[in-house]
């Protein structure tokens, strides 16, 4: 059948429709972090300006964001590595042995409100002297990725076929090694959803953050605060900062997105 | 070989998180050591660059962290509510923190400290049972700041009372420039309602029991909300300061109400697109029966009575506080707290003039309080900010306007009862 033009026309316009107030805001955070102060708040807005890098250089020189990027790059891996070592066996576990009431009290947790996790915690790690570490922020961060690991990958694991196990362990593989070598393998996309996912809501993780870290594990998210100030609001900076944050996450979800998209559908449609 | 799988997993798991336990705990040096938390307040930011000296002078290292105000407080209630805070000394904002934490018991008393050199009235409100909690660091009070240009233009000079002030708000009000802003957003906004309030005749709080549904409170809140309403910047009902003062720096505002702290914002040029000269700052217009602006110490400094470290902690706060520090402030355009620092002569050639007749004439006869000083403060200025919304969003003519000053003074009443503040 031949492409109608109309239909292609009013196809685009549809796109653009959808796109345009997703893309907005974005667009317009990138432009004003080159901004001066004074371009940011004229009215009319300005689209063509002089592009400055003073706002990042307030981020990067002023206030060293490499050290909180460190802070929050180190919580966040290590805690999605944890959470993957912790939960990748637990899902198959709740998968293979069918532990629904165990996944729901895990479920409990993560719904949960953080907050109130948050005295108890502050509690604990300050009697321990653990304050400021990142072994505190870390266990914390396990709180938000293990049960999404263990949440998007049981499913997961449901659906691949219990033969394919069995095959194995005939051929003498233990459900262990049958498991790491057969299992993980297949279930790369699985896996690669759960550690995208549980990393971005680590990467951006404000609360947690906020009561147990201070000046030496500060992370990013917190750090954005730092140009909010008693009597001005430095937007340029803001801005600088909020890109620097989303970069990362951006990146990642943009080489990883496919896996995430079929990640999440796959258990989605089993019988 | 199950078993030696899950040893050499716990083994893995163990010495990972080694490394970071000994990172929590190795950097624990005899040496005298105090951490004190500061706000990202100018202030904050003028110690940082001088806590060098302090440390090189005393050999004690001090650990700072600063914090956007909000989350200060969360901190600090935090630690201090969990009795496992490691703070020494912190900046504290009286209005809005001082009276839970006195009651609290979490600031140290100050019984050691020279308090001759403040006003009696900024250490009273840090002042429980003749013991005073608090070191007032800076003061702010309203003041008016005006375009020059454009009432010069308007042939109008600057309002000295409310009926001038409403009649240049709307003379002013044209070629998509705003006639006149203040705070608009609910809770935000009380503080800056409070002056009219007061210049009204009305207060928030009288003995103890909330008073916001008085005539003259209500006449306030009506003449603010007629005036944001009629003559204020699209929105105004989502603004607080830090969405004015873009729109006044845009030169989209012919005048503002606000706080005296964020002069050296509006007149600087690489913040703002009117030029330094075009920019006036006036007392607030008179009432029809009042002219009492509130003066207030936004900031001030506290020991944590929690602190194992109560010498180092008093010398910090010593010095932290000290006249010579104070003067610093003020050239670098803090409102400090401190007589002393106001008639220092080196400050008065440089300081703004219009700084310092507002500052002289609110001194003398303004109000030491800008919100309802109460514990539970953040519930009350929620309340207060739904009357102040609902008079901006009917411009001032809304018909259930008493009705609702009514319900929310007794949301409030129950607040101080609840509190136990009730009739105090």
């Amino acid at each position: 059948m031949k492409k109608n033009p109309v239909h292609s026309i009013l196809f685009l316009l549809t796109l653009a429709l959808i796109i345009i107030p997703i893309l907005f805001p974005f667009i317009w955070m990138l432009m004003s972090s080159f901004k001066t102060q004074v371009d940011i708040i004229s009215w009319p807005p300005k689209f063509v300006f002089t592009p400055v890098m003073q706002n990042y250089e307030r981020v990067f020189i002023e206030q060293d964001f490499l050290h909180y990027m460190k802070n929050s790059l180190i919580v966040s891996v290590v805690s999605v590595f944890f959470s993957l070592v912790l939960g990748l066996p637990a899902a198959y576990s709740i998968a293979r042995y069918k532990q629904k009431k165990l996944s729901i009290f895990i479920l409990i947790a993560r719904l949960m409100p953080g907050i109130s996790f948050l005295m108890p915690w502050y509690i604990v790690f300050s009697r321990l002297r653990l304050m400021d570490s990142y072994i505190a922020l870390i266990l914390s961060h396990m709180l938000i990725a293990l049960p999404l690991v263990v949440w998007v990958m049981s499913p997961y694991f449901d659906s691949v076929p219990r033969e394919l196990e069995e095959a194995a362990m005939v051929d003498g593989l233990t459900q262990q090694s049958a498991f790491v070598k057969i299992l993980l393998p297949l279930s790369g996309p699985g896996i690669v959803t759960a550690t995208t996912l549980s990393f971005i809501f680590s990467w951006n993780n404000f609360m947690f953050s906020q009561v147990l870290s201070q000046q030496k594990t500060r992370t990013l998210p917190i750090a954005v605060y730092n140009f909010l100030s008693y009597v001005e609001v430095d937007w340029g900076a803001v801005m600088a900062a909020a890109v620097t944050i989303m970069a990362p996450a951006i990146i990642l979800t943009m080489f990883f997105q496919k896996y995430v998209v079929k990640g999440l559908t796959m258990g989605a449609v089993k019988g | 070989m199950k078993k030696r799988n899950v040893l050499v997993v716990m083994l893995v798991l163990v010495s990972l998180a080694l490394p970071m336990f000994a990172q929590g705990t190795s950097d624990q040096a005899p040496k005298q050591e105090i951490r004190v938390l500061l706000a990202n307040h100018p202030y904050g930011e003028l110690l940082k660059t001088k806590i060098p000296e302090f440390e090189a002078k005393t050999g004690i290292k001090v650990n700072y962290e600063s914090l956007q105000e909000s989350q200060l407080t969360n901190k600090l209630t935090t630690e201090f509510a969990t009795k496992s805070s490691t703070v020494d000394v912190f900046m504290t904002r009286p209005l809005q923190e001082g009276l839970m934490f006195i009651k609290n018991g979490w600031y140290e008393g100050l019984t050691k400290y020279d308090f001759s050199d403040y006003p009696s009235n900024s250490v009273d409100i840090g002042r429980k049972n003749n013991v005073a909690y608090i070191v007032p660091l800076v003061t702010e009070w309203q003041v008016l700041y005006y375009r020059k240009d454009l009432l010069q233009k308007a042939g109008l000079s600057v309002p000295t009372t409310f009926v001038e002030l409403e009649a240049a708000a709307k003379a002013l009000n044209k070629d998509g420039v705003a006639g006149f802003a203040s705070r608009g957003k609910g809770a935000a906004a009380v503080t800056q309602l409070s002056s009219y309030v007061y210049n009204f005749g009305g207060r928030y709080l009288e003995n103890g029991k909330a008073v916001f549904d008085s005539p003259e409170a209500l006449e306030a809140t009506r003449f603010y909300g007629r005036l944001l309403g009629n003559y204020g910047p699209q929105g105004v009902t989502s603004m607080s300061w830090e969405n004015v003062m873009p729109v006044f720096q845009a030169g989209k505002v012919a005048m503002w109400t606000d706080a005296s702290v964020f002069y050296g914002q509006i007149v600087d040029p690489s913040k703002t697109s009117i030029p330094a000269s075009d920019i006036g700052v006036a007392q607030l217009p008179k009432g029809p029966k009042g002219d009492s602006p509130f003066i207030v110490v936004s900031w001030g400094m506290a020991m944590s009575s929690a602190s194992k470290n109560k010498s180092a902690a008093q010398q910090f706060l010593d010095w932290a506080t000290s006249k010579e520090l104070a003067v610093e402030g003020m050239l670098s355009n803090i409102t400090m707290a401190r007589d002393s620092a106001w008639a220092n002569a080196e400050v008065r050639k440089v300081m703004n003039p219009g700084l310092v007749a507002t500052q002289a004439h609110a001194a003398k006869n303004g109000y030491p309080y800008d919100r309802p000083f109460m514990s539970s403060v953040g519930q009350a200025r929620d309340l207060i900010g739904e009357v102040i919304i609902e008079s901006i969003n009917t411009k001032g003519t809304s018909t259930r306007l008493a009705a609702l000053a009514q319900e929310k003074v007794k949301a409030v009443d129950e607040l101080l009862k609840t509190d136990g503040e009730y009739g105090l």
